[in-house]
């Protein structure tokens, strides 16, 4: 039977399908029903294919599970064990209703994210038309070039940021009074991820709590209640919830007391208030603490206890992360209060320690910044282009200085005469040719175009660019090809661009020629499909040559 | 006097009154402005730059903007934040006249989070459009320094080896909030050679100290709004290149700009590469720069062929960049009374009236403060030498 190489986690007897007997076995991946002593199953399905599952209402005499496939079927199952029924199907739906997020997601997730990049983006839809409902590239094509180049952006934008925990969070609550002797307190989900995470009892006791005995409302409104919360830390016996919390937390800090702290410079023991009187300094005998402390003392030390036991646990969060990836790094990487950048950055040397604390960075002298200097020769090239070299033509001096003179003397005895400078034919075509609308003022003629070319026209063409441009990037990516993977991915780009120009470019190239239209507007285009087709045959032919 | 009670607070108001701080003398200079600029230049050649030394010219540069709830003190008018966007407009735009080929993307970090406002990208009309709605955004939360120099890294850590890579980061807030150790992180980003310089708001954080100088980077602390224009521009420059920059050639295309007109034979008409996405009327047009290898036409340079990858951009971008390579060598100051009387400034022509004058070292030609920062920071050339050269 199948089930002997499936984990079965769990299986229920006396469950009727469609008027029949039989019993119903949940597994790892499927849940299965089969009739009574047969050995096979009748009915399984994967939890990836369910939808959803229902239960039937609490006051009926029947009582039923139904599975909804994602198809559109469904199946129900009527538990007829008279004793345990409801606490059957109770037990068949939590485990269902733990197993099947965990497989929902794979199966849907890319239709899901594929329909909505469609959605969201008309052009991309548009593109998705062009290629692939006319079978220029296969869909599977598509999504793989498109799901590389946007999928990464979207997981990391998408992905849930890993955030720390604010200093300040428990007093950012702020409660306010609410007229009427009580407070409320607001809580986000920040802030309440925050006290779990602080607080991993508190986060154990809503688990077991919520939402069997407690609902979250009274739930949070025992925390804030419990001396837990507040600062003078008396026990107040068994009957809050948290008081548990609060001596988990005592072991806590005697554990860490106990790891004690690698700094050498730093000894913990001997560390307590021995004052005289306030400005006296200290007194060489030791006090020792006093048993009997009177009650101020003790929520005092309370507190100070609380201090301690959360700054050491945000310390041991910095290092736990990093875990000692070498043994420099573990004998230095007390982040506690007294370290310093020593012990990250630099040898391990109790020496260096030292030296840093007498030494003050910002009483040395500055060293500029590292630079490498550059090495240029020729540096008259960078003034201007390089200059082809030809023959000169030499003239001397002598030469030079007559011509000078010569032109001088012209300049000085220039007469206008104005009257024979041009026929007055010449003159009138030329101002026709430089007034707007001439032979020689063509540039401007932008709005021309566009009117010529009617709108609709445009904006196929505009398509047509859009779904050439995607297939071409996929072309130029291909090159330098490094891979053999590389060399079939070219060919088939090349296939599907000719393809590309049959089943578009070709149509709408007719169409528009039978509209009269003189303007050659595909041919941008076309120049742009040879130029690849040009590249890829050099590229060929250069592999020929190689092999020969 | 009376007029005090009546008048808010300074610090209360919105914006200051500027010209209240201004004084004339007995012969009607504003002294204080000839005091300022004396200052500024100061200042500017305190942190001046190196002889020749390799740079890293093409740069892609993420701006991290702190947008918590310090931002919303009133120090820099109206607050910080708008007084920071504002600052980083001009920045954008200064950046990408002084280092054509290069890219910047923007980066705002808030409650606890950090937030990709824009990506790296060569136009600036992106980035500035994202800055202008930017200055809606509340300010709300601590900043987290990890959180937003990671999500930087992501993308700066697959950059070619040849370009520089670098962050400046925008800090207010006295304090961070990191879900994890960040000298791990300040480790990575000193592997993969990023290079991170911070312009603190407040006052000086240890974090952003050990920061700086573990990657290379340089940290500030802003004393007012000029100061702060100030370090922001200095980021302008190309930083010197450190060693372990790989030397690579690097292709680029130069596309001749061609226009047409539409009685020529073989004219056609074609859709800009760049336009294909916007939804404005722009159509088909003429001319344009045709990418030599894969022969797709862009409108304006510099830009990235979207067809095949290929940079375009045209001789006069990269020689804009030279300037740098060639640094104008810092004018000597003379006092007044060492030269004969009655001298004017060689570049503007007028009279020599400040207390001291900056000669060129080459020419000794004479120049007085204002042209002499206009020829340092605009046109990086003397004057009198080109002339001189061309009459030679």
């Amino acid at each position: 039977m199948a089930s002997l190489s499936e984990e079965v986690l769990l299986v229920l007897k006396k469950v009727r399908q469609r008027k029949q007997d039989g019993t119903l076995y949940l597994m790892a991946e499927r849940i299965a029903w089969g009739p009574e002593g047969k050995d096979r199953f009748t009915v399984s399905h994967l939890y990836s294919d369910i939808r959803c599952q229902k239960i039937s209402p609490d006051g009926k005499a029947k009582i039923q599970l139904q599975l909804v496939l994602h198809t559109g079927e469904s199946s129900t199952f009527h538990f007829s064990n008279d004793s345990s029924a409801l606490t059957d199907r109770e037990a068949a739906k939590d485990l269902l209703q733990q197993l099947l997020p965990k497989f929902k997601k794979k199966a849907n997730k890319e239709l899901e994210e594929k329909n909505r990049m469609l959605q969201e983006d008309p052009v991309l839809f548009q593109l998705y038309k062009d290629l692939v409902v006319s079978q220029v590239i296969s869909a599977e094509e598509f999504w793989a070039n498109r799901m590389s180049t946007t999928n990464t952006e979207n997981t990391l934008s998408d992905k849930k940021q890993d955030v720390g925990i604010s200093a300040a969070f428990l007093a950012d609550i702020r409660p306010q009074t609410d007229g009427c002797n009580g407070l409320r307190y607001n809580l986000t989900p920040d802030i309440i991820e925050s006290i779990f995470r602080t607080y991993p009892a508190v986060q154990q006791k809503y688990g077991e709590n919520v939402p069997h005995n407690l609902t979250e409302k009274e739930f949070w409104t025992r925390f804030f209640q419990s001396h837990y919360f507040h600062r003078d830390r008396i026990s107040t016996g068994a009957l809050d919830i948290f008081s548990e919390c609060a001596k988990q937390d005592e072991k806590g800090l005697k554990s860490m007391v106990v790891q004690g702290v690698k700094n050498p410079l730093v000894n913990l023991l001997s560390l307590e208030d021995k004052t005289i009187e306030e400005g006296y300094g200290f007194s060489a005998a030791a006090s020792t603490s006093n048993p009997n402390r009177t009650g101020k003392e003790n929520s005092n030390s309370a507190i100070i206890k609380r201090f301690n036991h959360h700054s050491a646990m945000i310390l041991a969060a910095g290092s736990r992360r990093g875990d000692a990836p070498n043994d420099q790094a573990s004998e230095t990487s007390s982040t506690d209060g007294n370290s310093r950048d020593s012990d990250l950055f630099q040898p391990p040397i109790k020496k260096v320690k030292l030296q840093e604390a007498i030494d003050y960075l910002d009483l040395q002298r500055e060293d500029g910044p590292k630079t490498v200097a550059l090495n240029l020769k020729k540096s008259d090239r960078y003034a201007h282009g390089p200059v082809p070299l030809e023959s000169q033509k030499y003239t001397t001096s002598q030469d030079i200085i007559n011509s000078i003179t010569c032109i001088r003397h012209e300049m000085a005895n220039y007469v206008p005469n104005l009257a024979q400078v041009l026929t007055s034919s010449a003159v009138s075509s030329a101002i026709a040719a430089l007034s707007p609308g001439g032979v020689l003022m063509q540039t401007g003629t932008q709005q021309a175009i566009n009117q010529m070319v009617p709108s609709e026209v445009q904006g196929e063409l505009k398509h047509l660019y859009i779904a050439a441009g995607e297939l071409l990037r996929h072309f130029w990516t291909c090159f330098p090809v490094n891979s053999p993977f590389l060399e079939e991915k070219v060919v088939k780009m090349r296939s599907n661009l000719e393809r590309f120009q049959m089943t578009k470019l070709r149509p709408f190239q007719e169409k528009v020629q039978r509209q009269y239209l003189s303007a050659n507007i595909t041919g941008h285009l076309e120049e742009m499909l040879q130029t690849a087709y040009n590249k890829l045959h050099a590229w060929q032919t250069r592999r020929m040559m190689r092999k020969i | 006097m009376d007029e005090e009670p009546e008048r808010a607070k300074r610090w209360e108001g919105g914006y200051e009154r500027t010209w209240e701080v201004l004084k004339e003398d007995e012969f009607g200079s504003l002294k204080a402005t000839v005091e300022e600029i004396l200052f500024q230049s100061k200042r500017k050649r305190a942190l001046e730059s190196h002889g020749q030394v390799r740079l890293g010219m093409m740069r892609h540069l993420y701006v991290v903007i702190d947008s918590s709830r310090t931002m919303e003190d009133m120090d820099l008018r109206p607050n910080r934040l708008k007084a920071t966007l504002k600052l980083m407009e001009a920045f954008v735009e200064e950046y990408f006249d002084q280092n054509p080929i290069s890219q910047v993307g923007l980066i705002t970090t808030k409650n606890k989070r950090a937030e990709k406002l824009t990506e790296l990208a060569g136009n600036p009309k992106k980035h500035l459009a994202a800055l202008k709605k930017a200055r809606d955004a509340a300010c709300v939360g601590e900043p987290s320094l990890y959180n937003s120099l990671n999500l930087a890294m992501q993308t700066l850590k697959h950059m070619p080896g040849h370009t520089s890579r670098e962050i400046v980061v925008i800090f207010s807030s006295l304090t961070t909030c990191d879900p994890a150790n960040i000298y791990e992180l300040i480790k990575t980003l000193k592997s993969l050679k990023i290079r991170v310089s911070v312009i603190g708001l407040s006052a000086e954080v240890r974090v952003c100290t050990v920061l700086t100088r573990e990657t290379g980077g340089t940290y500030h602390v802003c004393l007012d709004e000029s100061h702060f224009k100030e370090l922001l521009m200095f980021h302008v420059k190309p930083p010197p290149a450190n060693a372990q920059s790989e030397c690579s050639l690097i292709r680029m295309g130069f596309p001749q700009h061609t226009i047409a007109s539409m009685c020529d034979q073989d004219s056609k008409p074609s859709f800009s590469m760049s336009h294909l996405d916007s939804t404005s009327e722009v159509g088909l047009s003429l001319g344009g720069y045709f990418c030599p290898q894969c022969h797709a036409k862009h409108t304006e340079l510099p830009v990235e062929c979207k067809i095949c990858g290929l940079t375009l951009v045209s001789a006069p971008h990269l020689a804009r960049s030279f300037h740098h390579l060639f640094p104008l060598e810092a004018f000597r100051e003379t006092p007044l009374e060492e030269l004969p009387a009655d001298r004017f400034c060689h570049a503007c022509q007028g009279k020599l009236k400040d207390k001291i004058v900056f000669t060129c070292p080459f020419c000794s030609g004479v120049f007085c403060t204002e042209c002499d920062l206009f020829i340092h920071d605009s046109l990086h050339c003397c004057p009198s030498c080109i002339n001189s050269q061309h009459s030679n």
